[in-house]
């Protein structure tokens, strides 16, 4: 169709000029999105929900100050997406913020989305107690767990006779005797050592739920991190995103910018970020990065 | 203002617990939409604070108390139902497996707030059961009443006049003393005479532990839910309501031949409420279910062998 770019009718011209641009950006997001996305093998955790963990690190109540607005931004991010959220376990501080927190996040794609989130955040900014203005460095450290409420019909992720189940602290006589809430609980598994704690709920049995429903999450990570491993297509990317310890972003308030240091990508107006829409550009990103490293791998072997 | 009611509350427990006591308390109350108390709620929490560090029970400040996924009202003076109690009943509800084809009849004495034939109709399928449950608080029938309605559960008074009506509802609530020894004809009356399924966590605390309880427990929960010996007999090891019953049973042949008892017991008691069980009530077997924290809790009892 190219000699028509050169027709000596200029309508025809215009026309062909027209038909070409549109052909020419079809072909470009045939190449650029449908091609790879043929390319990429179906996530095969797409359906799974996601546990959050997060804790706090270095840095002491300043971390756990940001801890609580980084929970904040999770759960906002949460709505944006249209995920349900409870709240499985926090330890509030007297001094404010959170030591730790524990969320479920309900919905399809959760786990697919939020996964690119564990690792070390870092956050710098003047603690509003500290006087001399001087720029603080504090850490939280997130974990992304897949979690799925139906009952999975291959395997089952552990055996009874492998859990060792504690309740904390002595009732004395116990039964009428007694009637103060005890309703903590501990549960081990005992060939990987895991250990689950859970003293939120007033009810021993709430906690129980809650503790084996954080328990199976750490041991379907477990087995997905090595059934990948297993798999030489995306070992590369996964050696990257397995590393729990690794710094992967900072939001530094002076200079009002978030960075993530996996992709290298840093943005402006750190509050959109902290909203929510700023961290799905991100995530979207971190999906994209993931798929290409994917597509590499498959066309390299 | 949360620093001053932690500190008011760690007074009579540790620092952590203080901590999650408060947290509850504060979710059982109104919140702005950022999630701020409330002002109202802010005096109510300070009240609620100033009434636990008096000793009164947080179950009954806050007015329920979960058990198993039932969320159940308590109130003063019914005894607040214990974790010990839910662990064992729902391990009960996974030992046996009544369908509405083959509907089993149970009998719970000394019911209180109605946890157990509660949370047992709630696991198991809808008319796979029906109970009767008996106690001799008029306070106490009246808020298994309301428990059986909070829960979904049908639920009616037993009423002198109306014998017959008895398997209407899943839940027949009996005003009477289980210590009168011929207590079963009543049951007898209201075309009831014998059960698949008998439970009970009767009264069993012995008057010299019962003098040294926590005031928490002494001064709020009703001594009548709570002393083994009402009449001060039986040496008082806490075991009157055990002998009363084991002798009924035998004597009324209260439990049919497949059927199983099953006694909360408290501690130090397995033993002697096993032997009744087997002597003067003429079971065939029985166990020993041990609860959460170790201690021997339940004597289970079969009428036959098998
Ligand atoms: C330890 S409480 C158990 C309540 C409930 N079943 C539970 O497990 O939480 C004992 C109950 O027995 C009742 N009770 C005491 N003496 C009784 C008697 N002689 N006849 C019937 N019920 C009695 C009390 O009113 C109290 O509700």
């Amino acid at each position: 169709m190219s000699h028509l770019l050169d027709d000596d009718d200029p309508n025809m011209r215009s026309l062909a000029l027209e038909e070409y641009k549109t052909l020419e950006s079809t072909l470009t997001h045939q190449l650029d999105v449908v091609f790879p996305s043929l390319l990429t093998p179906q996530s095969e955790t797409s359906h799974l929900s996601a546990i959050l963990e997060i804790k706090s690190g270095v840095g002491g109540s300043e971390a756990s100050l940001f801890l609580g607005e980084m929970l904040r931004m999770y759960l906002r991010l949460a709505q944006l997406r249209q995920w349900s959220t409870k709240i499985l376990a926090k330890n509030e501080l007297d001094s404010g913020g959170f030591k730790d927190a524990i969320v479920e996040v309900n919905g399809e794609g959760a786990y697919d989305a939020l996964r690119w989130e564990s690792g070390v955040h870092r956050v710098q900014r003047v603690p509003a107690t500290e006087s001399s203005g001087r720029v603080h460095t504090s850490t939280v450290a997130v974990i992304v767990l897949p979690f799925s409420n139906e009952v999975s019909s291959s395997e089952p992720l552990y055996e009874d006779k492998d859990i060792k189940l504690e309740v904390m602290r002595a009732r004395g006589a116990g039964g009428q005797h007694v009637n103060k809430t005890e309703s903590a609980v501990r549960l081990t598994h005992i060939p990987t050592g895991i250990t689950v704690s859970m003293q939120d709920e007033r009810s021993q049995h709430q906690n129980k739920a809650r503790a084996y429903q954080v328990l199976k999450a750490r041991l379907l990570d477990r087995k997905l991190t090595s059934d990948i491993e297993n798999r030489r297509a995306t070992r590369r990317a996964l050696i990257r995103s397995a590393d729990r310890s690794e710094k992967i972003r900072t939001y530094n308030y002076p200079q009002d910018r978030v960075t993530d240091h996996r992709l290298g990508l840093t943005m402006m107006n750190l509050t959109s970020v902290m909203e929510g829409d700023g961290l799905v550009d991100f995530i979207n990103a971190l999906q994209e990065e993931h798929d290409q490293t994917v597509m590499e791998e498959i066309l390299l072997t | 203002m949360y620093r001053n009611l932690l500190a008011t509350l760690s007074a009579s427990m540790s620092r952590s617990h203080a901590s999650r006591e408060l947290k509850w308390m504060r979710e059982s109350l109104c919140t702005e939409f950022n999630g701020t108390l409330t002002p109202e709620s802010v005096k109510t929490l300070e009240d609620m604070v100033s009434r636990r560090a008096r000793g009164e029970p947080l179950q009954y400040i806050l007015g329920s108390q979960p058990f198993g996924p039932l969320d159940l009202i308590v109130r003063p003076p019914t005894l607040i139902p214990r974790p010990e109690t839910e662990d064992w009943t729902i391990r009960l509800a996974g030992e046996i497996s009544p369908t509405k084809a083959s509907p089993i009849t149970m009998l719970d004495l000394c019911t209180g707030s109605g946890c157990i034939p509660l949370l047992l109709n709630y696991l198991w399928p809808s008319g796979s059961n029906h109970a009767i449950c008996v106690d001799v608080s008029q306070d106490a029938l009246n808020l298994a009443h309301e428990n059986a309605v909070r829960c979904g559960i049908s639920v009616e008074f037993a009423n002198e006049g109306s014998p017959t009506s008895t398997k209407s509802a899943s839940i027949l609530l009996l005003l009477d003393d289980v210590l009168r020894s011929n207590f079963p004809e009543r049951l007898a009356n209201l075309g009831e005479p014998s059960f698949d399924l008998i439970t009970a966590n009767p009264p069993y605390i012995p008057l010299a532990e019962y003098v040294n309880l926590n005031s928490t427990v002494k001064m709020y929960e009703d001594h009548r839910a709570l002393l083994g010996d009402p009449n001060h007999t039986c040496h008082g090891e806490g075991l009157s309501f055990y002998r009363a019953f084991a002798t009924q049973v035998r004597r009324y042949d209260l439990l049919k031949d497949c059927g199983m008892i099953v006694l909360e017991v408290g501690e130090n008691q397995s033993d002697e409420v096993q032997r009744l069980m087997l002597n003067d009530a003429k079971m065939q077997r029985t166990a020993v279910w041990r609860d959460p924290w170790g201690k021997e809790r339940v004597v289970v009892a079969w009428k036959s062998t098998g």
